[in-house]
């Protein structure tokens, strides 16, 4: 009965996981390559989740073929938005973050209108369940484990081994070797601004038929990102991969043994652990 | 490396006008005045009310860009308004504290809070202050919402007292309207002396350039931890004297988006000068309603102002008298 409930939470911990790492990912990848909290970034995984809704609910498109329309619009409308309202603010991290809250109050408020606030109800992407002696999973569960999966390792290949990747990379670690090198950082930014949206446009995609889909979702995986670069270190890819599968397996395990208001709590204190003796992070850099 | 620590050179605009005294009180007085003939001119509920508003979110603004003034941003704004709220509607409504001395315990409790948290994450630069400060705010929420037994969760405290002093209490909107004025005259008046004492001298050189101001021998954590105190603490008061106004809290009576509200507030309104925030509260808080024919447009309206002010006038619309002057200085010069 505990190794059900133990296997159980171990798999919600994971789903939960997947969806903190895309979203931080974006996140992340986007600070570190042009020093911006993008505070708008839960509003992109909201319009990711009403795309692939539209896309797999009314016009009945396969859900793989509606999480990749959903990536690449959120995409191109991520990389308008960097040349339109970001760009001004390059280099002034206070007021890029202060705009990104007024396009944060735009995007949320213009879905209100187009949509309503009544949360749409996706259906489920996979039905049945699968059995392993006493534990028993449901494949939309497993099916958001293995898509998060294919996205991230698709991701890895970009940002390792495409030329793209490695200026992004290169224009993080240091702008002006980068550019001294020959790499456009300007040319970079957009590039970067729409990968790292479409990477939280497919994770509210995927998150969709679990949790559904309104102008408001955006604000909580948002919360949960911002809670995992801190754990993993801002600006650190692979610390938002372990940042957003622990917490993610110990929200599940604290919410499903100990209740939601000790699971709350449990979030704050260990934000406050790592700030207070790891302050840059498992993973992150420690900055002179 | 971080923004704040790039170099700049000290802009003298940034520079609190403490210096100008005579000139500060006589604009105070004016403002004053007038703030003190609304309840003659207009008779109207609807009207006060709106002034209320303004009155308590200029104090909300104005204590924003007292950290501000460090080069921080607080995220957890709203937050603080929201634990001074609660402690002294707990307060009044569980132990029979009188809400006068309520709302400085509210005050003080939301300063206790911001010391510890402030001396974690102010060791950090720039960035982490904001994501750690949205966090709390996000968690205090959520905690609003999970403890029931005390804050009655998401239904929230009704029938909080009013504030009464000497067994006079402010129901009706005019008396409440002067002390809602008095209150925020007080704090703009604490501003303007705090930012005008050395204290608050260290403040400007902290957020013009950090490692200048080290090296000169300020301890730029403690500034700032203080700064984020004194803050969160006139934070506190004021979302205790808007729940005993408004005789109710929830855990949606202050939220992330009323922190943004704030912050809308002061840069439109304009972070550096003293009475920028005022005037950003005396603009933004009316909107919502007069833009209501609109239909929902309203708050994309309030997002574009608030993008539009930051890229063309960065400095808030108090800037635009010394740009005028500026550009007259110029055109006089042969």
């Amino acid at each position: 009965m505990t190794g059900t409930l133990i296997a159980q939470s171990l798999v919600n911990g994971v789903v939960l996981g997947m969806t903190y790492v895309l979203v931080a990912l974006g996140f992340t990848l986007i600070f570190g390559i042009m020093r911006m909290v993008n505070f708008a970034h839960g509003e992109f995984y909201m319009l990711g989740a009403f795309v692939t809704f539209f896309a797999f609910a009314q016009f009945q498109i396969p859900f793989i073929v509606s999480l990749a329309i959903a990536a690449i619009i959120i995409g191109c409308f991520g990389m308008l938005i960097e040349r339109v309202i970001f760009r001004p603010f390059r280099g002034n991290e206070l007021n890029g973050m202060i705009a990104a809250l007024g396009l944060a109050i735009i995007i949320q408020n213009a879905a209100l209108i187009m949509w309503g606030a009544d949360p749409k109800p996706m259906p489920s992407v996979a039905t049945g369940i699968l059995k392993l002696g006493p534990l028993i999973f449901p494949w939309s569960r497993l099916y958001v484990i293995g898509a998060a999966a294919v996205i991230i390792a698709l991701f890895y290949v970009v940002i390792t081994h495409t030329s793209l990747g490695r200026a992004m990379r290169a224009v993080a670690q240091d702008t002006e070797i980068a550019l001294v090198q020959g790499i456009r950082a300007e040319r970079i930014y957009p590039f970067a601004f729409g990968l790292s949206v479409a990477l939280a446009a497919l994770a509210g995609g995927l998150m969709g038929p679990v949790f559904g889909v309104s102008p408001t979702v955006g604000l909580a995986p948002m919360l949960k990102a911002f809670i995992v670069v801190i754990i993993g270190g801002l600006g650190s890819i692979p610390g938002a991969l372990l940042g957003g599968l622990l917490l993610g397996i110990v929200e599940s395990f604290a919410s499903t043994f100990l209740g939601a208001t000790v699971s709350d709590f449990l979030l704050l204190a260990l934000v406050m652990l790592v700030l207070i003796f790891r302050p840059w992070g498992l993973m992150g850099v420690r900055e002179a | 490396m971080s923004i704040s620590q790039t170099t700049e050179v000290p802009n003298a605009d940034h520079m609190p006008a403490a210096t100008q005294g005579r000139h500060v009180w006589r604009n105070f007085i004016i403002v004053a005045v007038a703030v003190a003939v609304v309840p003659l001119i207009t008779s109207s509920q609807y009207y006060l009310h709106v002034a209320i508003l303004v009155l308590i979110n200029s104090t909300f603004s104005t204590s924003l860009s007292i950290i501000a003034r460090t080069g921080q941003l607080s995220l957890c704004h709203a937050g603080f308004a929201s634990v001074g709220g609660y402690i002294s509607a707990l307060g009044a409504m569980r132990l029979g504290i009188p809400p006068v001395f309520g709302i400085f315990i509210g005050g003080a409790v939301a300063g206790l809070v911001a010391l510890p948290l402030g001396w974690i994450i102010l060791r950090l630069r720039g960035v982490y202050f904001v994501l750690v400060t949205f966090t709390f705010g996000q968690l205090l929420t959520l905690l609003a919402l999970d403890l029931q037994s005390i804050t009655e969760g998401a239904n929230g405290l009704v029938g909080v007292p009013p504030l009464s002093i000497f067994g006079y209490a402010f129901v009706d909107r005019v008396p409440f309207y002067y002390l809602a004025a008095g209150f925020a005259g007080l704090v703009f008046l604490f501003t303007w002396r705090l930012l005008g004492a050395p204290a608050g001298r260290n403040f400007t050189c902290v957020e013009e350039n950090l490692q200048l101001a080290e090296s000169t021998g300020i301890d730029t954590r403690k500034t700032q931890v203080i700064a984020f105190v004194i803050g969160s603490f006139i934070a506190g008061m004021g979302g205790a004297l808007m729940t005993h106004y408004i005789r109710y809290i929830s855990p949606d009576s202050f939220t992330f988006w009323s922190s943004v509200a704030f912050i809308t507030m002061m840069v439109v309104g304009g972070r550096w000068a003293l009475a920028g925030p005022f005037i950003g509260a005396l603009i933004i808080t009316p909107l919502p309603e007069l833009l209501r024919d609109t239909g929902g447009f309203q708050h994309i309206i309030y997002g574009a102002i608030l993008i539009l002010v930051l890229q063309f006038l960065p400095d808030g619309i108090a800037s635009i008298s010394q740009r005028v002057k500026a550009i007259s200085r110029r055109r006089a010069q042969p």
